[in-house]
């Protein structure tokens, strides 16, 4: 069986999560710590960058966790699969490698939302294509406009899709020979 | 409008539409949606604090310099990792990667440090290995590392 199949059967207990999540706490206290104690101003400015930056990026993520939940509730993996997994063949591929790239939000918010489509039964090839075409980040076209021109702008995001079908085959075949060999 | 209003607007309106079609499934959305919540916040918290680290005592000066150096195929290697290790958020990679251009990188390289700064972060590495596990992750980062360095050599080839 495929590892997406075995991670859909393992579903961490609430217990498990909370310890994992009270280690990264301590690591980010540790490392926070001992920072502040070499240098008290840098570990101030740390502070305040933490603090920016979970601010930037709260409101964004508390949308993207309702979608995800509202995903794992309301959308069954074979819907999923119909659409992005190796039944939909290379339609499944093309719409993944074109439309995220309306998509906004950071690696941070992506990752999350792509696990539950890859759980959820979307092939790899279309999780990776999919990562790829969203890096082409249509909402931020103005400013790359303005400060890289037009000419790079269209360059760039005439490549992705193309880059985004090419990758998304080769990780594929990579991330899955092991299974293939067990399997021969 | 910014992206997060937009984003809140969308979850909100399949929140209503969920909660007018079950109150139950919705109620179990919302239950998943603190699991990932714990998962996924502790993992950024700690990110962050790394973040924090790097902006703070890596002056942005270093980046611009080890750009400017670079030439070539080596100026396209030397912009995927600094997009690599920048730690500027997605709205401030093109802003900044005008400024690389006009210190004096090549665009092969400035195509290098926008590509990798979106897609690829030695501080986000934690939270891909955490949801994706390691073969998948190792994969996914040497196949974009690649593909961006095919786009570096198109943007030299072609006058811009």
């Amino acid at each position: 069986m495929n590892e997406t199949k075995k991670q859909q059967h393992h579903k961490k207990g609430w217990g498990e999560l909370i310890k994992s999540a009270v280690i990264y706490i301590v690591l980010a206290i540790v490392v926070w710590g001992i920072t502040s104690i070499l240098s008290p101003s840098g570990g101030a400015e740390v502070t305040k960058t933490v603090a920016k930056t979970f601010k930037d990026v709260l409101s964004i993520i508390f949308a993207i966790f309702i979608l995800i939940g509202l995903i794992q509730v309301w959308l069954t993996p074979e819907q999923i699969s119909k659409v992005l997994g190796k039944e939909a063949g290379w339609k499944g591929l093309a719409l993944s490698a074109t439309l995220p790239m309306i998509l906004g939000g950071s690696l941070f918010v992506i990752f999350p939302l792509l696990k539950t489509l890859r759980e959820k039964g979307a092939r790899t090839s279309s999780v990776v294509a999919f990562l790829f075409a969203w890096s082409a980040k249509a909402p931020l076209l103005p400013l790359e406009i303005k400060f890289l021109g037009w000419h790079f702008a269209v360059l760039r995001i005439v490549l992705i899709p193309i880059l985004a079908i090419v990758g998304g085959l080769i990780s594929e075949w990579l991330i899955e020979l092991p299974h293939r060999q067990e399997t021969e | 409008m910014n992206i997060s209003t937009i984003y809140l607007i969308v979850a909100s309106g399949f929140l209503i539409i969920s909660l007018i079609k079950s109150r139950e499934k919705t109620a179990k959305a919302l239950l998943h949606a603190l699991r990932v919540a714990l998962l996924v916040l502790p993992v950024l918290l700690f990110v962050f604090v790394l973040m924090g680290l790097l902006q703070v005592f890596v002056p942005k000066e270093v980046f611009t310099s080890l750009l400017g150096s670079g030439h070539g195929v080596l100026g396209i290697i030397v912009g995927e990792l600094l997009g690599m290790f920048a730690l500027i958020e997605p709205a401030a990679v093109f802003p900044f990667a005008g400024f690389l251009h006009t210190s004096g990188a090549t665009w092969g390289s400035v195509i290098g440090f926008v590509m990798t700064a979106i897609l690829i972060g030695i501080v986000t590495l934690p939270l891909e290995l955490n949801q994706f596990g390691t073969r998948f992750t190792v994969v996914r980062n040497l196949v974009t590392i690649g593909l961006v360095f095919v786009m570096g050599l198109l943007f030299s080839a072609v006058a811009l």
